[in-house]
């Protein structure tokens, strides 16, 4: 196990520039997620501390040790793809001792990891299959064996649910979250998928266009993200975002004017945009005047799809409601949920 | 695809690989069953598609009037080296081609596959001149070299490297990861994944190295020396006039091996296609 830092780091491709310096300290243990929208750069960065990408600049650290230069093989990590890269031609047990056949571990030793492993991930009864006989949960797993064999200071995990169907994502999601409660490995896992990173993450590290947008905890990002982008990206469905003015008697937006919260004081006569969760509001007769256009019940709750003044916008009800389309229903802000964002650099205001 | 057929598309099918097939086993059917018969019998008119008599002793005679084993063996082990050497520097430059990052490498593999555009007859004076200032004419190392380094050893190597380019990369960052080297992840992983693009390379390079005749001609000039197809042209009389049943009873004892292989490993060779995106 081992800290892993990374300071400035960048990469390019010629003239074009992926990764625009990033800064990150990763504690011994920790579980991180890199998350971002496709192109980001998270499976670059990723591939970078693993060791296959060059590092144009910056320094990376493992253990304290600089790798920069290091081969992948010499900086003791382990890497889960996202295909699973198992090899095609070697069984569940080969695929999993490999590593250690190679770095001359006897017969025996290696027995006893796979072993370990196998018993871990409840695959010692696929030990002799090959990879072809495997389902992609079991592919997964076998992935996930090779990787913990043989006990490296550093997990990376690439997007490695992305191959799986909805339900058996939900359980491998829970068995690498109980895996690293289990061995206490620092992980760093790279998603698109939010929810992932909300469920599996001690830190969320959100990225875009090759920048780092905010890194915290998966609740802080959700309760204060630090810009539109964050507040955007974290949360499902997204964040409601509404274009307007601080005026003294509220928010005024296109055809609206919303009440705005206490924190909003001093910032009256900026281009501001509003930000409200799905599931921050309520509908209540003396709220603001909206306009029913889609109801989906999900069963567990009801989300509504409503024209705000000129802008259309979600909310999520937990209560069973009967809306009609074309109803017009008041709806209240919860204020102490209220998040403003500068209209000029997209920065949080309150 | 076969069970979308209309039974009258499948008659017309298999009649027209029934007539396709025709320039293929007519000669093969001709040669064998000529071997056998007495030499007047072979251009008798109206011709007999089975043999009126049979003279077996003609396969006799193959061994009597040439080095038959010898050459027989000089062809086969000729064929061996030849496809062991090229199934070696195939796969190695096919998966440099195909895997390693090195200046001008496009244009690198494009300049060796012009080598497939020149023909072996442009080549041969240069090589025979070559050859024998090495001292090694009469020998069978231009047989061996030639294609090793050479034409045959091109389109090898472009079957090898559009093999390993299908070859999901994550496969090697995984043995990187893994600690091998750039070689050992080629020999442990690579090339173990190639084993239907090497076979069709074998069954290819076996093929050419067996039925090579310009060049076993040109090197070669002692009969112990000889190949088979080169031996095939010696069954003549005193004349100069060939010697058909005996020459085609060589030529069916060349054929056999040859055969026996393709039956038994066409399956590979079907794969090999396959897998090298040869198929059309």
């Amino acid at each position: 196990m081992a800290d892993v830092t990374l300071s400035e780091i960048r990469k390019s491709y010629g003239t074009v520039k992926t990764i625009h310096g990033v800064d990150l300290d990763i504690r011994d243990g920790e579980f991180v997620v890199l998350v971002g929208p496709s192109g980001c750069g998270k499976s670059t960065l990723l591939r970078m501390i693993a060791g296959l990408e060059t590092i144009t600049g910056g320094t990376l650290k493992i253990g304290g040790r600089v790798v920069n230069d290091l081969d992948p093989k010499d900086r003791d990590i382990a890497m889960v793809f996202q295909s699973y890269a198992l090899y095609p031609h070697m069984t569940v047990a080969t695929n999993m001792g490999f590593s250690l056949e190679h770095r001359g571990a006897g017969k025996a030793a290696i027995a006893e990891r796979v072993n370990w492993a196998a018993g871990i991930l409840d695959l010692t009864h696929l030990l002799d299959r090959y990879p072809r006989q495997l389902s992609g949960g079991q592919r997964q797993r076998v992935a996930m064996g090779r990787a913990i064999v043989r006990n490296p200071q550093v997990f990376l995990f690439d997007e490695p649910l992305s191959n799986l169907d909805a339900k058996l994502r939900v359980v491998m999601r829970g068995e690498i979250k109980a895996l690293h409660q289990k061995l206490r490995t620092t992980t760093i896992y790279v998603t698109h998928d939010q929810v992932e990173a909300m469920t599996m993450a001690d830190k969320i590290v959100v990225l875009n266009a090759g920048k780092v947008e905010q890194i915290g905890a998966p609740l802080d990002l959700y309760d204060r993200p630090a810009n539109q982008f964050v507040a955007g990206f974290i949360g499902s469905p997204s964040m409601n975002f509404v274009e307007g003015t601080i005026t003294p008697e509220g928010f005024a937006a296109p055809g609206i004017v919303l009440p705005l919260p206490a924190s909003a004081k001093g910032l009256e006569g900026q281009r501001t945009i509003y930000g409200i969760r799905p599931e921050h509001f309520s509908i209540n007769d003396g709220g603001v005047a909206a306009e029913v256009v889609l109801v989906e019940p999900m069963g567990s709750e009801t989300q509504v799809t409503m024209k705000l003044g000129a802008t259309q916008i979600i909310g999520v009800f937990r209560e069973r409601v009967s809306l009609e389309p074309g109803l017009t229903i008041g709806v209240r802000p919860d204020l102490a949920n209220v998040h403003l964002f500068s209209s000029a650099d997209r920065r949080r205001l309150n | 695809m076969k069970a979308d057929l209309s039974p009258r598309m499948k008659v017309a099918l298999y009649g027209l690989m029934c007539v396709l097939l025709i320039p293929f086993v007519f000669p093969t059917w001709w040669m064998v069953t000529s071997s056998i018969k007495p030499i007047s019998d072979i251009f008798a008119f109206p011709p007999h598609l089975v043999p009126q008599s049979y003279d077996w002793t003609t396969y006799s005679k193959v061994f009597e009037l040439q080095p038959f084993v010898r050459q027989y063996w000089n062809s086969a082990y000729i064929a061996a080296m030849v496809t062991t050497g090229t199934m070696i520097v195939s796969s190695m430059a096919g998966y440099a081609f195909a895997r390693i990052k090195f200046p001008f490498a496009n244009t690198a593999f494009m300049i060796v596959l012009l080598g497939l555009l020149i023909p072996s007859e442009v080549t041969i004076v240069p090589l025979f001149q070559m050859f024998l200032k090495a001292g090694m004419v009469n020998t069978h190392w231009p047989l061996i070299l030639v294609p090793i380094f050479g034409a045959p050893s091109v389109f090898a190597t472009f079957v090898m490297r559009q093999f390993f380019v299908t070859l999901p990369p994550e496969l090697e960052e995984a043995a990187r990861v893994d600690g091998l080297g750039r070689f050992k992840i080629f020999r442990k992983i690579a090339l173990p994944l190639a084993r239907p693009a090497l076979a069709s390379v074998a069954i290819f390079t076996f093929l050419h190295s067996w039925n090579l005749f310009l060049e076993p001609i040109v090197f070669l000039s002692s009969a112990e020396k000889f190949t088979l197809p080169q031996a095939l042209t010696q069954y003549t009389d005193a004349y100069g006039g060939p010697m058909w049943n005996i020459q085609l009873a060589a030529a069916t004892l060349t054929a056999l091996p040859v055969l026996i292989v393709f039956i038994i490993a066409q399956k590979q060779f079907v794969e090999g296609l396959a897998h090298t995106g040869l198929k059309g």
